[in-house]
Order: structure tokens, then sequence, then C-alpha cells
């Protein structure tokens, strides 16, 4: 403390204390906001397609197309902590061979608060088949909205915000003509 | 010259000013950051907090790294020189 080098030391030493201080208080504070917010998810159409994909031509397989409709309103997630939100549309069924498959279809990354408020309708951006390459004996599929909230510091959180009201099964594979 | 931008750059303090500059830091880092705290936290900002707790840090920089008058206002009294004894100048 005689010097000013060792004035300079004392103080960084301490201040990077009190930053790691700061910086658990702030990752604990997330934990005091408890938001749940639903919105609704509803399907417009699930259709099945027989086909087969540009690095596998010779397999027959079948894949599945999905419309939906969203709307959500997750403005309650962004507190002062939140980074940004992953939100995902997920197909969670029993495959024909009796496991349980979780399919991401669609997501979407929300930076900011204001562009939370979700009227979507879209379609899966991203392939669905099944390892099986047949819905054929699938079980009925539920189809959920889910978010995983990204803090500036602290723990992620994962949440569901909507569901659709009952299983929905996949329909016969229709022909292409 | 040499000796006196090396003396510029210790920029020695008394101990008295030591101690006082060991309980400002102290106080003022944790006061700092409980402040930048409940701030941001009132305003919803990590931006505010970051903000509060950075410039802080800079102003409590200035105030205790340079040896400023203060921190020198008790000087270490020496006891007088003793008288040189006889046996020191018979050696």
């Amino acid at each position: 403390m005689h010097s000013l080098y060792a004035r300079l030391n004392n103080f960084s030493a301490f201040l990077s204390s009190c930053l790691m201080g700061l910086l658990a208080a702030i990752a604990l504070s997330s934990f005091l906001f408890t938001a749940e917010p639903k919105g609704e998810l509803t399907l417009a159409s699930v259709k099945v397609f027989p086909g087969s994909s540009r690095r596998m031509p010779t397999v027959k397989q079948e894949f599945t197309f999905v419309n939906f409709n969203i709307s959500a309103d997750l403005t309650p997630l962004f507190h002062w902590n939140t980074k940004q939100l992953f939100v995902y549309l997920q197909a969670e069924y029993v495959d024909s061979k009796g496991v349980q498959n979780d399919v991401v279809l669609w997501d979407s990354i929300i930076r900011r608060k204001q562009d939370a408020v979700l009227n979507i309708a879209g379609r899966n951006k991203y392939v669905f088949r099944d390892l099986s390459r047949s819905f054929r004996n699938a079980q009925a599929a539920n189809y959920t909205l889910r978010y995983n909230l990204m803090p500036y510091v602290g723990v992620l959180t994962y949440g569901e915000a909507g569901r659709t009201s009952e299983p929905v099964p996949f329909p016969e594979p229709e022909t292409v003509s | 010259m040499n000796a006196n931008l090396n003396g510029l750059l210790e920029g020695k303090i008394d101990f008295e000013g030591q101690k006082l500059v060991e309980t400002i830091t102290r106080v003022a880092l944790v006061v700092l950051s409980v402040i930048s705290f409940i701030v941001g936290f009132a305003l919803q900002s990590l931006q505010v907090t970051f903000g509060i707790f950075s410039a802080g840090s800079i102003a409590l920089v200035l105030l205790i790294v340079p040896p400023w008058p203060i921190y020198n206002s008790h000087p270490v009294q020496w006891l007088p020189s003793l008288p040189p004894t006889s046996s020191s100048i018979k050696s």
C-alpha cells in the first residue's frame, strides 16, 4: 500500500472479488422472475408424402409437412438478465419401434422485447422424417411450443409456452400424381 | 531528475494514509457493488448496473492511486539523531 503499484494491485484484487459477487447476485436474481407465459398453438394441416431425399435418392421414405399457427406473448420473459429467447416447435411422438422421439420442426431467435409478441402462420423449417422411414405405425404426436431463455449471466432455463390440445395422428401418405 | 521521476512513479504515502486508502477501497467497492445492483434492478437494466460500477471504479482509482497530499499529512517523526559517543570516534 506504500507505493502506487501496491495500491493499484490492492484495488484490482478487491474489484475482481466485488465483480464476482455482483455477477452472482445478478445470476441469482433471475430466479425471482417466474413468469410462465402461455400461448396458443394450433395445427392448420399435417400431411405425409412419400419421396426420397437428395442425399439418398434411391431410398424411399416418407416426409411429413406441418402447417401451424402460433399466437403467444412472450414479453414477460424479458427481464434485465434476458439476452435472447430461443423459441422452437417440437413434435413428440412414439414411433413404430416404440421409441420416444422429440423432433424440432421450426425455431426462431427473439432478441428484443418488442419482437416477443408472436403471431406466426408457418410451416416446418426442418425436414420431418422418421428413422424407420415411415410414419405408418407411429402413434399420434403432440406438438409443443417451447422456449429456452438465454441470460447474460447465469443458467439457461427452459419452458413450454403452448401445446396442441390433443395428440394429432399422422395421416395416411398421400399419393403424388 | 531520474530520482525525482522514480519518486513520482513510486508515489509513497505515509502509514496513516495507507490505512485510510485501505478502508476507502474496501468500503467504497462494497457500497458501489450494492448500489449498482439495486439501481440496475430497479431500472431493469444491466447497462445501468455496469455503467455505475465502471464509472465508480474509475473515480475510485483516481481517488486512491495517486499520492494525494492528504495521504501524506502524518509523516513519520523520527527520533533526533544521537550525539556521537567517544567509542564511535575512537574506532
